[in-house]
């Protein structure tokens, strides 16, 4: 299997139905170059998390070939700039003030009660953890719980192993 | 100088602004797919797109309705502009069109 067909493996279900044999026909099969990599990666970040682009893919999916006026009303209908309410902002600001100020005082707690290591990781996870933890509500609200599940419990258990690997040396 | 909405929409691709009005350009002598718009804008403005950045702006575009696809041709799908693409495009050549014109006047007078 060439490199540019294991990278699209990365992209979405829906996107590879949609751009997958295009996709392939451009790139070609000829060795990839560092940045053709770094950026057909960061496609499929983006493809994962851009509604624009799910838009697009998934409009395509519901659309039989030739159902083109479909197409073209379904999108204009799904057509929004705004994806997250001033609500929404306001609960995850909530939710990052509130993580970080309880990973804190658990941290310096923590600290002062014989587990540093425990402490360090909790002060350090303070930030970070909090922002991610938020970002269901404001930047992954609407994208499916599994890729919500990945993005916020992967990159919270990086955080915690760096954390760790941080406070032993 | 006042900025029209459609200046506002084009600027709301954030980092895929530069590629879609790239794409928007090759798209504007004619159908294209993938494969030939890359090769027309790194040969008329210098800047080769990666694949990522290609789908990703031509998704972007498509959602937007500027430019649509065509029916598939072997394995590669050419797209075309739609009428508001063409709208959407001669606005910001003329956007920066009247910027060039500022900018070579103040090196003029500089």
């Amino acid at each position: 299997m060439a490199a540019s067909e294991r990278l699209l493996r990365l992209y979405p279900r829906a996107w590879r139905e949609r751009y997958g044999e295009e996709f392939l026909a451009t790139v070609g099969h000829d060795a990839l170059h560092p940045q053709q990599v770094i950026d057909i990666v960061s496609g499929a970040i983006d493809a994962w998390l851009s509604a624009d682009v799910r838009q697009a893919t998934r409009t395509w999916r519901l659309a039989p070939s030739g159902g083109k006026a479909m197409l073209k009303s379904m999108m204009a209908c799904g057509q929004t700039k705004m994806r997250f309410t001033t609500r929404d902002s306001l609960i995850g600001a909530g939710v990052m003030l509130g993580v970080t100020l309880v990973c804190s005082v658990v941290g310096i707690a923590a600290r002062r009660n014989g587990w540093p290591v425990t402490g360090e990781i909790l002060k350090s996870l303070a930030f970070p953890g909090s922002l991610m933890l938020s970002m269901p509500f404001t930047f992954l609200k609407g994208q499916p719980w599994k890729a919500q599940v990945v993005i916020v419990g992967g990159t919270l258990s990086l955080l915690v192993a760096i954390g760790y690997i941080a406070a032993l040396i | 100088m006042g900025r029209d909405h459609r200046d506002d929409l084009l600027a709301d691709l954030g980092r895929f602004s530069e590629p879609a009005l790239y794409i928007l350009i090759s798209l504007a002598d004619g159908p294209k797919h993938g494969y030939a718009m890359t090769q027309d804008i790194e040969m008329v403005a210098g800047q080769k797109l990666g694949p990522g950045t290609l789908y990703g702006a031509i998704a972007r575009l498509e959602a937007r309705q500027w430019i649509e696809p065509l029916p598939a041709e072997d394995r590669r799908r050419p797209y075309q502009l739609t009428a508001a693409g063409r709208r959407v495009l001669h606005h910001r050549l003329e956007s920066l069109r009247a910027v060039a014109r500022i900018g070579r006047a103040r090196l003029a007078e500089g």
